[in-house]
């Protein structure tokens, strides 16, 4: 996702324009990257789980459960501009890996169909690409002033990654499946509800 | 005893329904259908349908518990969302976190646990339905529509982005079963068009979030649309008007062209074909061809055929004898009659080439040639037409040379020739012209077309028809050229040239007629033979009808017609004899004719004893009625 951006660095009513695009945008390929979870969550459920409610997956936890995300309105509200946007970074950056090694594992199943297949691959582009795009968003904030720079380990995805290496190969795939989807409804939210903090008459 | 007896049966009746009522005890039934619902994302409530209670009291108990903690919790709030339910605030209540949910029944006896649930709260989302609709009727250029508006739930918190909300409305009009729906995506306002003028509408809405369920449908709103029919109806009114002055044109278009269609339809019946014209060979468009095509192989007369005219031609023949011979020689006029033709000349328009009273031995020949072709047919009759057309333009013909002609020599000469045809010696007056029996033809030529009556046509001329023409055209030629070479002549010299001249083309013209043609013109009207009764010494000449004997039946009926008067006897002998027919046109057309004198060859073989012309004025002046004689017939055929 690339900001275009028309307006000459003067014009700070310009920019958030282009601000607000920007979030536009990005929580658009979020909102689609949400909707083919769901769809591979349910063809994963129709083929290898008959039995939807079990016990057992209460059990489950997702690598990325590490990660403190805000679990309700308030508590997104109450957090910091900064914060929330990290905690989109990082949950986007926790999912390209493990996207990929998803994606090569259908490739192999057959069992999947190609659609399946498809999509799984286009997911974890998504994911890479999402975060890309963020942090455009990201870097367009600071620009403006709207958050300040002390977001500076968002740049080293390495350090993101580097708690979270090993966690996410104990899941299958259902369950990896199963978190992907929440967590893409998480950015989905978590982005909406940054728009919507920082430029609200846009479409709030 | 019988008291106690039923005391007991009554007892044991009470024990076994207690008992039996007492063995209805039991656990409660299973907890079912748990479902649960958010409206805002932010609370939730469970329900679930109680089992049997077992026929004691029994509770009801949620029990939940959150992933990645084994604890258990109960619901904290059992009232709030009525019986049967649990209700989750603000506090207990954790998105994006399983909850796993357990009612249990409890009785007395027993308890029931119902299946869990596992259940996320971003999952199970139905807000309220939408708020504070509105709905308008807006009049936009006399055609209304509704403006519909309402807002979010309350609860719903759209503004922090926390929820996302997509709106639907529907609308159907008051009486009607059908609803008509609408997506109006985030937007808040709808306008919907293309109502019905005067119905009553009622209008719902209702939102879904992003990842949810639909609400419910929002209480009607009604709203009346205000008539605006009247504009269409007389939209209408002018709409059929149209339709029905186009449907007017276009019956009278069809009507007009009725005939052109019932034509093409129903084609008329062709005419009948001209036999020996081709209708596709006239539209070729060839006018060399075209004329070719209109030309009948009988019509008009070929050349050869106008020599039946040539019966007119009086050939007289003036031998040294100056025999008059009324009987037909034949041989003789044949050869007389070819000899003599040669003065006349071929050129048509012109009338004979001398005067009318000609008389030529052609007329021997015609005779001869009308018995023959008294013999052939009766196309004589298809000639009489033309005949008399030609008649009256050699009549014509014949003035206008007459007229042209100022040689008083000619008449002299005409003259001068004529004594020769009346008295037995031919004391020719073209003495210094030497000739032993000179073919001297006459200028009969406008006479013996004279001869042509209408009414003895037919009967003397079994020519072809359109051989008449030509005959005639061929005595024109005669006198025409008569005339014309006459002019620069010395008075004798040129009458004798003149003679010659005549003779010439008399003989050309019976050349060119053709042999058969010749037998035609010579068979003038045989009835119209005069018989020179008598030759008076001097001048006088008596002419009697020769009787029919020799000639057809046919002849005789015109023998009357034909006989000629004469018309003037000149001092010289010159006679010119009229046909009865011809003498009142001659009066008017040929004031010359008087002067003209044809001249008369007679064949000195012509001798017959009933050649006795008689020639008497008065008797042939009634007798003269009908015209120009057939001079040729008169004095030029032998009547051997």
């Amino acid at each position: 996702i690339r900001a275009a951006s028309s307006c000459t660095n003067g014009q700070t009513g310009c920019h958030f324009l282009s601000l607000a695009n920007l979030f536009d945008r990005v929580i658009q390929h979020s909102a689609r990257m949400h909707g083919i979870s769901n769809d591979l969550h349910s063809e994963f459920e129709l083929y290898f789980l008959p039995s939807k409610n079990q016990i057992g997956r209460v059990s489950r936890n997702c690598h990325t459960s590490t990660i403190l995300t805000p679990n309700g309105k308030e508590n997104a509200q109450r957090i910091a501009r900064e914060e929330l946007t990290e905690v989109i970074l990082k949950l986007l950056v926790a999912w390209r890996e493990p996207l990929w090694h998803f994606h090569q594992n259908m490739a192999q199943h057959r069992e999947f169909n190609n659609f399946s297949s498809n999509k799984s691959l286009e997911m974890s582009e998504m994911v890479h690409e999402l975060r890309r795009g963020v942090q455009k968003v990201v870097e367009k904030m600071q620009m403006l002033g709207v958050i300040n720079s002390s977001l500076g380990n968002l740049g080293s995805p390495e350090a993101l990654l580097a708690s979270d290496r090993a966690e996410w190969r104990l899941m299958n795939d259902y369950d990896l499946l199963y978190c992907f989807r929440r967590d893409s409804n998480k950015i989905q939210n978590y982005l909406k509800i940054l728009k919507c903090r920082i430029v609200p008459e846009h479409g709030c | 005893m019988k008291k106690v007896g039923e005391v007991v049966l009554l007892w044991l009746l009470i024990l076994f329904i207690h008992n039996a009522a007492g063995e209805g005890y039991s656990p409660p039934g299973k907890p079912t259908n748990i479902s649960c619902r958010s409206p805002e994302k932010e609370t939730f409530t469970c329900w679930w349908k109680p089992g049997s209670d077992g026929g004691l009291p029994t509770t009801y108990a949620l029990y939940y518990r959150k992933e990645g903690s084994q604890r258990v919790f109960e619901c904290p709030d059992y009232k709030t969302a009525g019986k049967n339910s649990c209700f989750f605030s603000k506090n207990v209540t954790f998105v994006w976190v399983n909850y796993n949910i357990t009612v249990v029944a409890t009785n007395s006896r027993g308890r029931a646990f119902s299946d869990p649930v596992d259940i996320d709260v971003v999952y199970i989302v139905k807000p309220n339905p939408p708020e504070e609709v509105v709905v308008n009727v807006t009049e936009d250029k006399d055609w209304p529509f509704l403006q519909v508006s309402w807002k979010p739930p309350k609860m719903a918190d759209t503004r922090s982005g926390w929820i996302t909300l997509f709106y639907e409305v529907r609308l159907k009009l008051e009486n009607k079963n059908k609803w008509e729906e609408v997506s109006a995506g985030q937007r808040k306002t709808l306008q919907i068009y293309s109502l019905r003028s005067g119905g009553t509408y009622e209008v719902q809405v209702r939102c879904k979030p992003d990842h949810g369920f639909w609400s419910e449908w929002s209480p009607s709103s009604r709203v009346k649309v205000p008539e605006y029919f009247p504009q269409e109806r007389s939209m209408w009114i002018l709409i059929v008007v149209f339709a029905a002055f186009i449907l007017v044109i276009f019956i009278w278009m069809v009507y007009m062209n009725f005939h052109s269609v019932k034509r093409y339809l129903l084609p008329p019946v062709p005419g009948p074909k001209i036999k020996g014209i081709d209708k596709q060979f006239l539209k070729s468009g060839k006018s060399e061809d075209i004329f070719s095509s209109l030309v009948v192989s009988d019509f008009p007369p070929t050349t050869s055929n106008y020599e039946d005219f040539l019966v007119q031609y009086l050939e007289v023949y003036v031998p040294e004898e100056r025999e008059l011979i009324m009987d037909e020689g034949k041989d003789l006029q044949d050869d007389s009659f070819k000899t003599e033709n040669s003065t006349c000349d071929n050129d048509s328009g012109r009338g004979s080439c001398d005067s009318h009273t000609l008389l030529t031995d052609k007329g021997g020949g015609d005779k001869e040639d009308g018995q023959q072709s008294d013999q052939e047919g009766s196309q004589a009759e298809a000639d009489t037409k033309s005949q008399e057309e030609a008649l009256e333009e050699e009549l014509l013909a014949c003035s206008h040379e007459n007229l042209q002609s100022s040689n008083v020599s000619n008449e002299k000469e005409k003259v001068k020739s004529w004594p020769s045809l009346f008295s037995p010696l031919p004391q020719y007056s073209l003495s210094p012209v030497n000739r032993p029996n000179p073919p001297k033809t006459g200028q009969q030529h406008c006479l013996s077309d004279s001869l042509f009556t209408p009414n003895s046509m037919p009967s003397y001329f079994t020519q072809p028809g359109p051989s008449t023409r030509k005959g005639f055209r061929s005595n024109y030629w005669e006198c025409s050229f008569d005339h014309k070479q006459s002019h620069p002549l010395h008075p004798q010299s040129a009458a004798h040239e003149h003679l010659q001249a005549q003779n010439d083309l008399n003989t050309a013209h019976v050349d060119y007629m053709g042999a058969p043609l010749d037998v035609h013109v010579l068979n003038v009207r045989p009835s119209e033979y005069v018989e020179v009764q008598r030759v008076s010494v001097e001048d006088g000449v008596l002419l009697h009808p020769v009787s029919p004997s020799q000639e057809d039946s046919r002849t005789l009926s015109h023998q009357t017609e034909d006989y000629s008067r004469v018309r003037v006897v000149n001092n010289d002998n010159g006679l010119l004899l009229l046909q009865r027919d011809a003498i009142e046109e001659e009066k008017s057309m040929c004031p010359y004719q008087e002067d003209v004198v044809s001249r008369a060859s007679i064949t000195p073989t012509l001798q017959n004893s009933a050649t006795g012309i008689n020639i008497a004025l008065p008797i042939l002046d009634e007798m003269a009625a009908s015209g120009y004689i057939d001079t040729a017939t008169m004095f030029g055929l032998p009547t051997h």
